[in-house]
């Protein structure tokens, strides 16, 4: 095998930054206002969403590290409450890599499903240690619910996509 | 992932530890962190309008194309009653001028009036549009990031308003970039009056669209419908910027609907009263 040239060291290295770079870009994407009535308050939890994607099918590309990274970017950006994202984020990650096994070669509808799961399990932690911090300041929960509930329904298309990416460019690594 | 057979166990053993080890110490970090943030605001705070100042440009790359869509289709919108709509305006038309005649003739009173009795006139106040790139969504914390910071003259504790209403108060201020706290949300507290006998009571935020009137008087007869606009006390905004509308007023629970938009805020004024202000002290008590 003749030895990669610099561009195709770069290609390669590009290739691996992947799940990081379109996890960020989708922190940033539930940033932008939408100017859709009633959906701001809701938005859906996009870090959840790409975290979990990740962490199934290529826990080698997006560890603790990058993890814990992208928890406290998005606890700095939104204006959350300091290391609660990260704190999510880091134990949605420590059960599915603990479980990746049982996620070997599932259809969709059963990473779906699970998703529903490990999603509540994440709301409910935010929900908890958010209120703790502000001193007992818990959102309202009903808003709480609908942010879950439109979480869980944009899982699949986000998840289509970053499938598509997947498999377009990270097939061979 | 495609390791030679071999010394695949003990790699996979020093792997798993490395793994775990790494999971611990980003978990004790992250309680590090929340006690920070609980303690050292500064710290945390100068994190955050750092990241805020660097981000800020993409996010006003991103949110360029939402806001062209938005546009088009109130555009479209518009287009299909644009004959109410003109009807509707002409009417509205005349009945301000009949207000502007009041307000003219109140307004030269007003002077007459002032300078008989030699009243100290109020400082005017100095504004800043910016635009909003980022609104934080989520049902967590309500706030908005826009394109004004510290070389605009925006600082903390500045008040931010629509034509419409107050929309919140500047709680960071970076270099090109300011984090406003909506109304809305639920460590936002502002001092209000409440209809036309002006009953005080501090407006607090609930993370919902809906604030609620807190701290009000028994005495008071607050009734849907009543005006509610900042008070003035404490320093903070001066008085009389219009809020919002009552639109529950029951036994303990006071809810006010604000009069900005959330989905329609494109730009915002950034308002300087010389108010050097009491609000962010107070949150640092708070804190």
């Amino acid at each position: 095998m003749p030895e990669p040239t610099t561009f195709e060291k770069l290609d390669a290295r590009a290739r691996m930054v992947l799940p990081f770079g379109l996890t960020l870009m989708l922190v940033l994407f539930g940033m932008t206002p939408t100017h859709i009535p009633g959906l701001a308050q809701i938005t859906p939890m996009y870090a959840l969403i790409a975290v979990y994607f990740w962490s199934i099918y290529r826990p080698d590309l997006l560890g603790y590290g990058l993890g814990f990274f992208i928890g406290i970017l998005e606890d700095l950006l939104t204006g959350a409450p300091l290391g609660v994202g990260a704190l999510t984020i880091l134990l949605t990650q420590w059960v599915l890599f603990n479980q990746q096994k049982f996620f070997n070669a599932k259809p969709f509808a059963i990473t779906w499903f699970t998703f529903v799961l490990v999603a509540l399990g994440g709301a409910m932690l935010k929900w908890v240690f958010i209120g703790v911090i502000d001193d007992g300041g818990f959102t309202p929960f009903g808003h709480l619910f609908a942010s879950y509930l439109i979480t869980v329904a944009v899982y699949p298309i986000i998840a289509w996509l970053f499938a598509k990416a997947q498999t377009g460019l990270l097939a061979d690594t | 992932m495609k390791q030679p057979t071999g010394q695949i166990s003990r790699l996979g053993t020093l792997k798993y530890l490395a793994q775990r080890f790494a999971f611990l110490s980003l978990i004790g970090l992250t309680f590090a962190l929340m006690l920070i943030g609980k303690a050292d605001t500064v710290l945390v705070e100068r994190a955050r309008t750092a990241v805020n100042d660097a981000v800020t440009p993409i996010l006003r790359v991103m949110a360029a194309p939402a806001a062209t869509i938005s546009q088009f289709i109130s555009n479209l919108e518009e287009l299909g009653a644009i004959r109410q709509e003109n009807a509707k305006l002409r009417e509205a038309n005349e009945r301000l001028l009949q207000w502007q005649a009041v307000a003219q003739k109140l307004e030269n009173e007003n002077r007459q009036l002032r300078g008989l009795l030699a009243t100290v006139p109020e400082p005017q106040a100095q504004s800043v549009s910016a635009r909003v790139v980022a609104d934080s969504g989520g049902a967590f914390a309500q706030s908005l990031l826009v394109t004004a910071g510290g070389r605009d003259g925006v600082a903390k504790g500045q008040a931010v308003m629509t034509a419409e209403g107050l929309v919140g108060r500047v709680t960071q201020a970076g270099y090109r970039s300011a984090r406003v706290l909506l109304i809305t949300d639920i460590n936002s507290r502002i001092p209000v009056r409440v209809g036309e006998a002006g009953d005080r009571a501090i407006l607090t935020g609930d993370n919902s669209g809906r604030p609620r009137l807190v701290y009000l008087g028994v005495t008071s007869a607050v009734a849907p419908g009543d005006r509610v606009v900042t008070s003035g006390d404490a320093g903070a905004f001066p008085p009389g910027l219009p809020v919002g509308r009552v639109v529950v007023a029951e036994e303990g629970n006071t809810v006010v609907d604000p009069y900005f938009t959330r989905d329609r805020l494109h730009y915002v004024e950034i308002l300087d009263f010389g108010l050097s202000g009491i609000l962010t002290e107070l949150d640092k008590a708070a804190k």
